[in-house]
């Protein structure tokens, strides 16, 4: 509903903590935005305006209020390839693209197939999510002096260990400028920011990504697209449901969507790389106290105020203080609670959760480790569900006719347990079987009844089966052979 | 039956809402629903923590944190609406209302008002909330929003009420006036009191063809009504013609304007509601 009412509410209600908080977390952006267009094989310039615009776009259009979007590791490591074989431009179109599929996705309402993805693939995605941002961090760890590691650590201890002494000046901060000057005054020889190409000296304008608009074009950049698009949405639904906690205030997850589809489409135009939202700075930004889109916007806008006016200082920042607070984001988006709960929970979650890590620190892929752990939760849930299945017979008086009483699921994964179920052998004129507490779910429940039925008046058994629920019978209708007659017609017996 | 939906608070308003929902009331022979709104401070809002540095288990230390420190809030906060929801029902029982009910709810002030009104035909609340009691000035910062977003007719109580003897209307040639006058007419919560119709418009507005209309409409129905036309701003007017009659309620249609151009011009309606201090009958 738009009304002043709720502009008030998501941009003004809380000014002073969301300006703070804003500021605080676009000093966060930096070191990612750099970092990662490093491991993408770009200038920093393009992960820098990526992160402005894409922070400020969504905080306009986006659906999860105090949300922070921007260049990410997830987005970064998908166009490694792109950009080794086609360069620059085609990670321009890439991104474009990705921001219409996302658009497209909001649309179809693509946001409720979350409600697929369990705690435990979910659990996965953030650990991998930060063990990916920490391997990210080691070419620059990988043949370097003693000098490097000694400023990894400096800039670590001053992270963790000056909170306890202040609150009221960002830590990372801190330990980027105390490392920055000490590196110029010590002449220490490490990396700087400035060795890794080209920062941003003006604020960006609009360009058509110079690829040939042709077929060709649309088969190169179409799979980076949808895998881009799909990791990004992944990443920022769960980054939403983690801030919906944090804050308990509820977000549209269809706007966000499409609001990422909108940043995306936009940066692509402004020479950025693809983004989402970011589970690190999202939970850096509600601890500092922000909490409206105010916050996110403020990001957006500062860190380009950052990097166009002390663009020449930013380039002075040692290599080693970034990965310091790459490092403590990746810390602080991992779930140690989910190593503790390794022995505790059901293995099943256990082994989706290590599957959907392993799976996505192989491949590089995000989109990959979560259908890994969606199929893989998917197998155990039909399991499980497999096992609410009883059996009961018994045998008339005379002898003639048994009758088996099912109960429970029966689907694709039953059809063992069904036909185990019943005695062929037996010789019998009539039997009955009883569906009035069973439900029969798909194509391969009917074909195993159809079988059984068949396997019986081979044997000379006439079979009835009677009590099935209404969408059994319909399925059943449908789609068996053994009876002709359509067995909807017959009353059901309750 | 019909409804009354009373809205109270911390405030020192909770007690005219109760007088005012308890008269008009007696008045329908309505049930009234009290309503009390636990409202809970933001704990993110709150924090004073810009240190930025996340470490092991953040999310849930946080989610942990922001818990306890809203989970104090909110047991405190539930135990003092009990109290007042339970001195509410008393006021009313004692003004003569058989049937009351009471109705604790969480959320937002707006939503869960617009929310419970669907049920009511006539909403009572206070003209400002505890945040902006001392601002006496002004008026809270929802009656607003509730006003723009309702379809009911919402009473809003002043800090004193006296039983309400005369009821003005506010005439001023839009539609939203006539059919307040309308309300006014058809409603049993005004029969017997005396009807005044008040008038005003910038200087020089010599056209009261409106005016004619609008008496036309109650001429038959209540054909002892006082008129005052004078020029002048509205809230002028209609304040120092209240300010004689203290016994009044004041009836007039609400926000005819859109958020936008009230956002720039400012509204009559709000003008009025902050200078008038008798209760005032909204009608959309």
């Amino acid at each position: 509903m738009f009304s002043i009412a709720t502009l008030r509410r998501e941009w003004l209600s809380n000014p002073r903590g969301d300006i703070l908080a804003g500021i605080v977390v676009a000093l966060a952006l930096i070191p990612e935005a750099i970092g990662f267009s490093i491991i993408a094989g770009v200038d920093p310039k393009v992960g820098l305006y990526a992160s402005f615009s894409i922070a400020v776009i969504a905080a306009l259009v986006g659906g999860r209020p105090g949300m922070i979007s921007a260049a990410t590791a997830a987005i970064a490591v998908l166009v490694v390839p792109l950009i080794r074989d086609h360069g620059v431009e085609y990670l321009f179109a890439a991104t474009i693209l990705m921001g219409v599929l996302q658009m497209i996705a909001g649309f179809l309402r693509l946001d409720l197939l979350m409600q697929y993805v369990s705690t435990s693939v979910v659990t996965g995605f953030v650990n991998a999510l930060a063990i990916l941002i920490f391997t990210a961090q080691l070419p620059q760890l990988i043949n370097v002096t003693w000098v490097t590691y000694a400023m990894v650590a400096a800039g670590l201890a001053i992270i963790y260990l000056l909170p306890r002494l202040t609150k009221v000046v960002p830590s990372p901060l801190v330990a980027i400028v105390v490392l920055t000057v000490v590196s110029i005054y010590g002449g220490l020889g490490v990396n700087t920011v400035g060795d890794m190409g080209q920062l941003p000296s003006s604020i960006p304008y609009l360009l058509i990504p110079d690829v040939p608009l042709t077929l060709e074009t649309l088969r190169i950049i179409f799979p980076y697209s949808l895998t881009m698009a799909i990791v990004g949405l992944l990443e920022s639904m769960m980054t939403a449901h983690i801030v919906d906690e944090l804050t308990d205030t509820p977000s549209n997850k269809r706007r966000e969507c499409k609001g990422q589809g909108i940043a995306n489409f936009a940066t692509g135009f402004l020479g950025g790389m693809g983004g989402c939202a970011m589970i690190g700075q999202s939970v850096i930004n509600v601890k500092s106290g922000g909490s409206t889109r105010l916050s996110t916007f403020v990001a957006g806008s500062f860190l380009l105020f950052l990097i166009v006016v002390l663009g020449p200082l930013v380039s002075q920042i040692p290599m080693p203080s970034l990965v310091a607070v790459m490092i403590m984001v990746s810390i602080g988006t991992f779930s140690w609670k989910s190593i503790r709960n390794l022995k505790t929970h059901p293995w099943q979650s256990s082994v989706v959760m290590v599957v959907t890590v392993v799976v996505v620190v192989w491949t590089h892929d995000l989109a990959q480790g979560v259908l890994a752990g969606v199929v893989l939760s998917g197998l155990f849930f039909a399991s499980k569900v497999k096992s609410l299945f009883t059996v009961t017979s018994n045998l008339s008086a005379d002898g003639a006719c048994r009758t088996y009483r099912f109960s429970g699921q029966v689907f694709f994964a039953s059809t063992e347990l069904f036909t185990d179920a019943f005695d062929f052998k037996e010789v019998l004129d009539r039997v009955v079987i009883d569906m009035s507490d069973a439900h029969f779910w798909d194509i391969s429940a009917i074909a195993i009844l159809d079988q059984a039925v068949l396997k019986f008046r081979r044997e000379g058994t006439s079979v009835e089966v009677v009590g099935m629920n209404e969408l059994s019978a319909k399925m059943v209708g449908r789609f068996a052979t053994h009876d002709a007659d359509d067995p909807t017609q017959r009353p059901a017996d309750h | 039956m019909k409804r009354i939906l009373a809205c109270i608070d911390a405030s020192s308003y909770a007690s005219s809402v109760c007088e005012l929902a308890a008269w008009a009331a007696t008045r329908l022979s309505a049930s009234v629903e009290i309503l009390h709104i636990v409202q809970r401070k933001d704990a993110v809002a709150a924090r004073k923590d810009l240190s930025g540095a996340i470490g092991l288990g953040v999310k849930s230390e946080l989610l942990e944190e922001l818990t306890q420190i809203d989970e104090a809030e909110g047991k405190l906060a539930i135990s003092d609406g009990r109290v007042l929801l339970a001195q509410a029902e008393k006021l009313l029982v004692a003004g003569g209302v058989s049937d009351v009910s009471r109705l604790h709810r969480h959320g937002s002030i707006v939503d869960t008002i617009i929310e419970r009104e669907a049920s009511a035909d006539l909403v009572v609340i206070g003209k400002r909330g505890a945040t902006s009691e001392f601002d006496s000035d002004h008026i809270g910062s929802s009656i607003e929003s509730v006003v723009r977003a309702s379809v009911k007719p919402v009473l809003i109580a002043s800090r004193k009420i006296q039983t309400p003897n005369i009821i003005i209307v506010a005439l001023d040639g839009s539609s939203a006036a006539l059919k307040a006058l309308d309300f006014v007419i058809a409603s049993p919560l005004f029969t017997g009191m005396q009807l005044h119709l008040v008038a005003a418009g910038p200087k020089g507005t010599a056209d009261k063809s409106w005016f004619v209309k609008a008496y036309s409409r109650v001429v038959d129905r209540s054909p002892s009504c006082i008129i005052h036309i004078a020029d002048g701003a509205p809230q002028q007017v209609l304040g120092d013609y209240m300010s004689t009659r203290r016994d009044a309620i004041l009836v007039m249609g609400a926000y005819g304007h859109s958020a936008l151009r009230t956002l720039i011009f400012g509204s009559t309606t709000t003008t009025v509601l902050r200078t008038v201090r008798a209760p005032v009958l909204l009608v959309r």
